[in-house]
């Protein structure tokens, strides 16, 4: 039975054609190891993994050199936030009440340290609610704000515009969890965002291992971990320039050349156009969802303005079990807590979360119906 | 014309300069750098013409060369 993913919130699949050509041909042609040779292969390869950050750069109005390839979101948001927070001791940070644990432990790990202290700041279905929550929690040694910019369990976007302004203003880094935006809705450096950290393997259709930091250069990220870069090797001291100083070790080159094609993939059909396709695809599972009174979404109808993402949950049933009855009749959507238990006490639907349905732009209004044909079976 | 070769700390920036160098119709080879021209590791760019030309450019684009060397 073939599956249908509704799961690509957590990754996406399938991956585009390009994409999956991208693999075969970094594997026939990219073999090198970039930047630590002179030959032929190595230079080939650097050369098509600067491809891939330049692509990137493009897509976030960056510089090419401040794009860094990471494992993935969680691994950019811990350099991101430590490496920030290790020139500022005993900083203040806020982060929002809808993280994923990609941030709030890396934050919480640091105040353990006695590294920092934090603050959460609750979003609101309001944006002048959600700045006035922030405003009133800013101290005089508030360093970092890290938000995420669309969460990943209700689809809810932050004002991260008006959070650039206000961290602009009080000279406060302003890290971006872009992970569940990047690839879906536009996202640049220039809305205000210091340093913007997504995943390569959702919305931007790389292969898994893929993640990317952005940075506009402004604040210093020290490494999380050193090694080597292929650059000042006679040296002790980890290099102190992007992106060297933050990509110890032999970055993954089929990973990162993947991640360039899944950005050309999301340009090439439009940012717009996937927006507006999921869109439209969440608001007919929404309304075919209305006539099960068994069936909770959770979104709220102050919300206009949403990412193409719908948690619900079924009386009667575990987020897990509704999850595993639909896995059992091919469908692939997650349930539980989306690894953001801070976002589901928030939202009180903590400790059993919800079930995640999130398509991608491979996903088709006669999947979509086929869903809920299944979930009528359930209910 | 002169050969003249510029040093850059990494392979990224060398690949960019070199990107920034042909939009303006300038063509360089990327290289490892010479050991003449400095020690460890690192990528230069080789051209041949007018090196004040090239460095203009990338001092432009803020893009940081650690030596120069013409011949």
């Amino acid at each position: 039975m073939p599956i249908i993913n509704f799961d690509n919130s957590a990754t996406s699949f399938p991956k585009p054609i390009a994409v999956k050509n991208a693999v075969l041909t970094a594997m026939n042609q990219y073999g090198g190891n970039p930047g630590r040779s002179g030959h032929k292969l190595s230079m080939d390869t650097a050369a098509a993994v600067f491809g891939a950050r330049q692509e990137a750069a493009d897509f976030f109005g960056a510089e090419a050199e401040n794009v860094v390839f990471a494992l993935n979101c969680s691994h950019a948001l811990n350099m991101a936030v430590k490496g920030v927070a290790r020139n500022r001791p005993g900083c203040h940070i806020i982060i929002s009440s809808l993280e994923h644990n990609s941030v709030a432990r890396p934050v919480h790990a640091l105040y353990l340290q006695k590294r920092c202290t934090y603050s959460i700041a609750e979003v609101s279905h309001d944006d002048d609610i959600t700045i006035d929550n922030i405003r009133r929690l800013i101290r005089r040694n508030t360093a970092i704000i890290v938000f995420t910019l669309g969460s990943n369990v209700t689809g809810q976007i932050t004002p991260f515009k008006r959070i650039g302004e206000l961290c602009s203003r009080n000279g406060i880094c302003f890290i971006g969890d872009a992970a569940q935006i990047a690839g879906v809705r536009p996202v640049k450096l220039s809305d205000g965002i210091n340093i913007i950290c997504t995943s390569g393997h959702k919305s931007l259709y790389g292969l898994t291992g893929t993640g990317l930091l952005i940075s506009d250069g402004r604040y210093v990220i020290h490494p999380i971990m050193e090694g080597g870069t292929g650059s000042t090797s006679l040296e002790l001291t980890q290099p102190d320039f992007l992106p060297d100083s933050l990509e110890s070790g032999t970055v993954n080159t089929v990973g990162a050349i993947t991640l360039g094609e899944g950005i050309k993939f999301v340009n090439k059909t439009g940012i717009q156009t996937i927006y507006q396709h999921e869109t439209l695809l969440c608001d007919r599972f929404i309304s075919r969802m209305l006539k099960f009174p068994s069936v909770k979404i959770c979104r709220d109808s102050r919300i206009k303005d949403y990412l193409p993402v719908v948690s619900f949950n079924i009386d009667g049933l575990t987020a897990n079990e509704a999850g595993n009855l639909l896995s059992d009749k091919g469908f692939a959507l997650r349930g539980g807590l989306h690894c953001s238990g801070l976002a589901h006490n928030y939202l009180k639907t903590s400790p059993n979360g919800t079930v995640r349905f999130s398509p991608s732009a491979f996903n088709n209004e006669r999947e979509v119906d086929m869903l809920v044909n299944a979930i009528e079976c359930i209910v | 014309m002169k050969k003249y070769t510029i040093a850059f700390g990494s392979v990224t920036t060398a690949i960019k300069a070199q990107s920034v160098l042909a939009k303006n119709s300038i063509s360089t080879e990327v290289v490892r750098t010479p050991k003449n021209l400095s020690s460890g590791c690192g990528y230069s760019l080789v051209g041949y013409g007018d090196i004040l030309r090239a460095t203009e450019i990338l001092d432009r684009h803020r893009l940081v060369y650690k030596s120069v060397m013409e011949g």
